[in-house]
């Protein structure tokens, strides 16, 4: 009888082992032809696409391929009036992209670079009474900036500019009776948002509110027979998925749930040889986004040849030893 | 084909025109898309408008949108003016192709702000941009903006403030007023539900299209059991079509929670099912003092108690009938598509809402002691007479139809646990809620007549779950 299971079937000749050094070549090559129309296409995204690919290449150890000082000059103009960064110049400022500016100066080490007082000022100013955050000032609210937000400040060691008991009491309104999480109060539990949630609970060192049993549970049902994984039911896999279920199962401390093995078989299977980068899932077209959460949750996993990676704020150990910021999990 | 700069920006500015003008010729055009076509045709216009669809041909989209795309970030960067009009027409144009350009959407809300751009205009320009890119997050996220604002001006005209005059109208009776904002507010709603279920049907288990919806209702329609009460009716057909969709059932999950929250509250909010639409304005301002106030100028008459009761004994009787039905929708389609996690996730969901509701009602009723209490108290060791339970024991169903046949508990040899012989027997005869034994003899029903793996895989999931989520709580 036919399965009627939402999934992909890995070919036989899928790639089997890291392309390390094909994933470094792509990314060192992206965006060089910036008339690209794609390229334009995605520029409403560019803080976020400078520190994914930074952030691959840092954990790859090839990070001194990029050009260090034209992206600092980048974010610099960047940073608009209000403190806030924006995607691109231009652009209109927002939260997403002040978190990625922020983990980008701190892979780069040169968090001076920036007025820091005027982007925490730009944080706080995003909280509202019930204790969420909006994106910008045009007043979006979605448990993602709740994310973005303590996440900035804690790299920035200024968590305590908040008010964090409001901003935990709004993420706990949206835990959902299966354990996870939504956008708002209400809405359908989502690997991403869990992940967001988590993370900003680890953050806020609140980790003991989740019900890890449970959570655990909703976020290992996401593993598929291919060995990839979900954002939730009846969805197919997708590499990123991969990163955020894994990250958060990390953080919860039930890694062990999930089978590994056929999980890296997977992500693996995800690579192109032919161009070097992940695709969503196999023999899909390749993009920074899914090269960096294939590699990161491969890091996950144990892969040896990755440097280890940090599940909540998704960069480099290394780097956050270095900035002196620890953030607790669940065993 | 190369184009020098002068001939790119000839050709781009009359593109934007020609967008511009197809909407003035046709107001009513419902659908976006590309055509694929790699050469220009000698002088004619790469924009084809074709009864209501606007179509732009592939080969002009590399040159048209980064020209676009710069001039309006040239804008944004005061190096380049731009007239009110012209940022109407470029954002449009922009939008149109790119509608995750945030920024874009940006530079409207400021049109919106200072009177240039109508709020419905931006409604439009976004259900045209969902045709082609369903999920675009920025567009919905601009669509809660630009209805916050619409939902703003109806509060502001509804408290008879000077916006009124800037309408240009004359002193309109309360009453005539009033209701030309629930009207408004009716038919924004009505629209905002449609918009969601165009996109929710133009990309399976549409996230960004299913929590926009909830957080219309939210927004909108706060108490309004009506229209709650209306979305369930009105979905049930399309869930069943589209087994997949978690995103279409947890909608039905967050109507049944705030049904069942609304209509076992006391007081009770039952009248704004019978009453007209007028309730509707009540959603504008969301105080619940307002709410109940505007219950009492239905004419509730004093020594309204024992109605009070009555009206809050009817709420439970509909949400048991809800949950009824819930569950037996559930269980019809876990038999007739088997082998879909959605249909076992929905169950969990429904049964986990009812169940606490259940626990809720009993710790609130029997403070009261009323005949609710006794009944609901029962549920649990009273198998129904009909329902969900007793299609378990039917296997195969034919086109999802249960045959008549005996309920279960005739065949006591299937049943894992003795049944209790209590019946629900007093009183008026309510169908029968869904309860812990029930389930697992569901589950068994499924697992004994079901050789479909994934089938079995998701019934055995359901009845850990039974054992360990709900067994394990008080």
């Amino acid at each position: 009888m036919a399965t009627q299971v939402k999934d992909v079937i890995i070919k036989a000749d899928a790639p089997s082992t890291l392309l390390l050094d094909k994933h470094a070549d792509y990314i060192a090559a992206y965006g060089s032809k910036k008339d690209d129309y794609e390229y334009t296409l995605s520029e409403y995204l560019r803080m976020s696409g400078i520190y994914w690919g930074l952030t691959v290449m840092d954990l790859m150890g090839q990070l001194p391929r990029m050009n260090r000082q034209e992206i600092i000059d980048f974010i610099r103009s960047c940073q608009h009036e209000c403190g806030g960064f924006s995607a691109s110049i231009g652009h209109d400022p927002h939260l997403l992209y002040t978190l990625s500016a922020v983990q980008i100066l701190c892979l780069y080490d040169s968090v001076d670079a920036i007025d820091v007082d005027k982007a925490v000022e730009y944080v706080k100013g995003l909280q509202q009474e019930n204790g969420s955050f909006t994106g910008d000032k045009w007043g979006e609210i979605d448990t993602r900036f709740s994310f973005c937000a303590v996440a900035a400040l804690a790299l920035l060691g200024k968590m305590d500019m908040i008010n964090v008991g409001k901003a935990v009491e709004f993420v706990l309104s949206c835990m959902n009776f299966d354990g996870g999480f939504g956008c708002r109060p209400g809405s359908e539990s989502h690997a991403g948002q869990i992940y967001c949630c988590t993370g900003f609970l680890a953050l806020t060192g609140q980790l003991h509110l989740v019900n890890a049993d449970l959570l655990g549970w909703w976020l290992c049902e996401r593993q598929l027979p291919s060995g990839g994984l979900n954002g939730r039911p009846e969805k197919l896999p997708d590499v990123c998925y991969s990163w955020w279920v894994l990250a958060s199962l990390k953080i919860i401390g039930r890694i062990h749930w999930i089978d590994k093995a056929k999980l890296r078989s997977f992500i693996l299977a995800c690579q192109d040889e032919e161009t070097g980068g992940f695709a969503d899932r196999p023999g899909d077209m390749v993009d920074p986004f899914h090269t960096l959460f294939g590699v990161a949750g491969l890091s996950l996993l144990g892969d040896e040849q990755i440097k280890p990676v940090n599940p909540v704020l998704c960069m480099p150990e290394d780097v956050l030893q270095r900035i002196g910021l620890q953030v607790d999990l669940l065993s | 084909m190369a184009e020098t700069e002068g001939e790119v920006d000839v050709l781009v500015q009359r593109v934007v025109k020609d967008i511009t003008n197809a909407f003035k010729r046709n107001p009513n055009i419902d659908e976006i898309g590309v055509i694929p076509c790699p050469e220009a045709r000698y002088n004619r216009s790469p924009i084809v408008l074709v009864e209501n669809k606007l179509g732009v041909e592939s080969w002009c989209v590399k040159f048209l949108l980064p020209y676009v795309h710069n001039k309006l970030l040239l804008y944004r960067q005061r190096k380049h003016w731009l007239d009110r009009e012209a940022l109407v027409d470029i954002t449009c144009t922009l939008l149109l192709l790119n509608p995750d350009f945030t920024t874009a959407w940006n530079v409207r809300k400021e049109l919106l702000q200072c009177g240039v751009l109508h709020p419905e205009k931006d409604l439009y320009l976004g259900k045209l941009a969902l045709t082609k890119f369903p999920k675009s997050p920025e567009t919905w996220i601009h669509r809660r903006w630009v209805l916050q604002q619409i939902l703003g001006q109806l509060s502001a005209v509804g408290r008879g403030s000077k916006q009124q005059q800037h309408y240009g109208e004359a002193e309109q009776p309360e009453a005539e007023r009033s209701q030309q904002l629930s009207d408004h507010l009716s038919r924004t709603l009505h629209q905002e539900m449609k918009v969601c279920s165009d996109a929710a049907c133009r990309y399976p288990s549409n996230y960004n299209a299913w929590s926009h919806r909830i957080w219309v209702l939210q927004h909108m329609a706060k108490g309004n059991i009506k229209v709650f009460h209306d979305e369930l009716s009105s979905m049930r057909l399309w869930v069943s079509m589209h087994v997949s969709d978690h995103s279409g059932f947890h909608y039905r999950q967050f109507l049944l929670k705030e049904l069942s929250t609304e209509l076992s509250q006391t007081p009770p909010c039952i009248p704004t099912i019978m009453s007209s639409s007028q309730d509707q304005s009540s959603t504008v301002s969301r105080s619940s003092s307002h709410h109940h106030s505007h219950a009492q100028a239905n004419g509730e008459l004093p020594g309204a108690e024992a109605a009070e009761e009555e009206e809050r004994q009817l709420g439970c009787t509909t949400v048991l009938q809800l949950f009824h039905e819930e569950m037996e929708l559930c269980s019809d389609l876990i038999q007739s598509f088997p082998g879909h996690e959605t249909l076992w996730s929905h169950r969990r969901h429904v049964f986990y809402l009812w169940h606490n509701l259940r626990k809720e009602h009993q710790q609130h009723c029997s403070s009261n002691g009323g005949v609710v209490p006794g009944q609901l108290k029962d549920s649990d060791s009273c198998p129904p007479e009909v329902g969900a339970q007793s299609s378990a024991g039917q296997g195969e169903s034919v086109n999802g139809q249960r045959h008549a046949s005996e309920p279960m508990e005739v065949d006591g040899a299937s049943l894992p646990e003795p049944r209790d012989s209590k019946r629900l027997k007093r009183g008026v005869l309510l169908p029968g809620p869904p309860a812990l034994p029930s389930e697992h003899s569901f589950v068994s029903g499924i697992l004994e007549r079901c050789s479909n793996p994934e089938q079995r895989r998701f019934a055995l999931a359901y009845k850990k779950w039974l054992d360990t989520v709900i067994d394990r709580e008080p």
